[in-house]
C-alpha cells in the first residue's frame, strides 16, 4: 500500500485536547488541500473558539474571525479574492447559534466557499455549555447539569435539513467514530474543495465530532456515544448535491 | 511490506488507536512520554500496514512506511 504520512502543511504538534475530533478534521482538511495541490491558493478562516488552535498549526494564510462571524468573514474574502480557495473551520455554536444568520446568508447567497462545521454538541472552548442546536435531549452539560429538557430549551435542530431548502451546491454530514467514517468525511470535505475549484456554489460539511473534555467521557466512550446516540438525531450522508440533483440523505 | 511507525512523543494517551487495529498490534502501555501521557507500542511483527491507526489518531503519531529499516 502507499505510504501514509502527516500532511506537510501541518507544521506544529496538535494543541487540541486528547481525543478531540477537531484534530482529525484538521488533518483531513490539510490532506484534501495537498491532494488537490491547493496549498498556495488557500486563505483559511477559523473562529475564536477551539478551531483557532489550527491557526498556527497549518502553513496557510489564516484569519480568525470574530466568534460566530466566520461565514461572513469567508464571504468577504471570497468576494474580494475570488481567485483564492477559501475555507472556514468553525464550531457548531459559532455556525448554528450565535452565527446562524451569517451561515444562512452565505448559503442563501450561494457563496462558493467550503464551510466545515464541527458538531461537538456543546460550546467547547468556553466550558462545554449546552448548544441549542446540537445538544441532545437529556445530555448533561455545564449549563444543563440535570440534562437538557425540551420544556426549557426546546429540542436540537438538524441544520442541514434547514440548509437543504436553500439553493446550495453541497451539504453533507460525516462523523469520526471509526476509520471508515473518517474516510467518508474526507470525501465530503474534498468534494467541498473540488466544488470551489470548479467555481460552483456554497458547500457545507458538518462533522459529528467528540469533545471528550467537556462531555466528561474518555475519548473511546465519546466516540461510542456519537456512534450510538448522536447519529440517531443527526443522520449521516449527503443532503444536497446540486450536481447529482440529489436531495435525500443516507 | 508496509508497517506502522509511531512517534510516541506526540501521543496524548487517548487509546483510540487500540480498538481500530484489525490485528491487535497496538499495545497500550503504562509508560509515560515526556509530556506525561500514557503511550502505546506497535507489535511490528503483527502489523499489516493497513493505516487504520494513522486514520484514527488525532495526534498524528503514526506513519505507514515501506519496511526498509528496523523498527522498535
Ligand atoms: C461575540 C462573542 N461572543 C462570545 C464569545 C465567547 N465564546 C468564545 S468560544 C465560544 C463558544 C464556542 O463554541 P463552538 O462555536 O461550538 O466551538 P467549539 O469551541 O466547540 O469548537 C464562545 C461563546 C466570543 N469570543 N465572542
Ligand atoms: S475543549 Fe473540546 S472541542 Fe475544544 S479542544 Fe478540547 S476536546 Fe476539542
Ligand atoms: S490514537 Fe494516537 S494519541 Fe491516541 S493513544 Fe493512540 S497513538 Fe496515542
Ligand atoms: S497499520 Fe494497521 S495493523 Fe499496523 S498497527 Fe496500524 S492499524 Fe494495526
Amino acid at each position: 500500500m502507499t505510504a501514509l504520512k502527516k500532511p506537510r502543511s501541518i507544521i506544529q504538534p496538535v494543541s487540541f485536547c486528547a481525543g478531540c475530533g477537531h484534530a482529525i478534521i484538521q488533518r483531513l482538511i490539510a490532506e484534501c488541500i495537498e491532494e488537490l495541490g491547493l496549498q498556495d491558493q488557500i486563505i483559511a478562516c477559523c473562529d475564536i473558539a477551539c478551531s483557532e488552535w489550527s491557526l498556527d498549526a497549518l502553513d496557510y494564510d489564516f484569519i480568525a474571525g470574530p466568534h460566530g462571524r466566520i461565514a461572513a468573514v469567508a464571504t468577504g474574502i471570497k468576494k474580494v479574492r475570488p481567485d483564492k480557495i477559501v475555507y472556514a473551520h468553525a464550531g457548531d455554536g459559532s455556525s448554528y447559534v450565535i452565527g446562524l444568520t451569517e451561515t444562512c446568508y452565505a448559503a442563501i447567497r450561494d457563496v462558493p466557499i467550503t464551510m466545515i462545521v464541527v458538531n461537538n454538541a456543546c460550546l467547547g472552548m468556553t466550558g462545554g455549555q449546552m448548544n441549542l442546536a446540537t445538544t441532545l435531549l437529556g445530555d448533561k452539560t455545564s449549563s444543563s447539569p440535570y440534562g437538557r429538557s425540551k420544556d426549557s430549551t426546546g429540542h436540537p435542530v438538524d441544520m442541514l435539513k434547514l440548509i437543504q431548502n436553500l439553493d446550495v451546491q453541497f451539504a453533507a454530514r460525516g462523523a469520526l467514530f471509526d476509520p471508515r467514517h473518517i474516510e467518508e468525511t474526507k470525501r465530503y470535505i474534498k468534494k467541498g474543495f473540488e466544488n470551489q475549484v470548479s467555481k460552483k456554489g456554497f458547500s457545507v460539511i458538518e462533522v459529528l465530532s467528540p469533545c471528550p473534555t467537556n462531555w466528561n467521557l474518555s475519548p473511546v466512550d465519546a466516540m461510542k456515544k456519537i456512534r450510538e446516540e448522536n447519529t440517531k438525531v443527526f443522520p449521516l450522508g449527503i443532503y444536497v448535491d446540486r450536481e447529482e440533483r440529489g436531495t435525500g440523505c443516507g | 511490506m508496509a508497517k506502522s511507525n509511531a512517534n510516541t512523543e506526540l501521543c496524548k494517551g487517548c487509546r483510540l488507536c487500540i480498538q481500530v487495529c484489525p490485528k491487535q498490534a497496538i499495545i497500550p502501555l503504562e509508560d509515560l512520554n515526556k509530556a506525561g501521557y500514557k503511550i502505546i507500542a506497535i507489535n511490528t511483527a503483527a502489523c499489516i500496514g493497513c493505516g487504520m491507526c494513522y486514520r484514527m489518531c488525532p495526534d498524528y503519531v503514526f506513519s505507514i512506511e515501506q519496511e526498509t529499516k528496523s523498527y522498535g
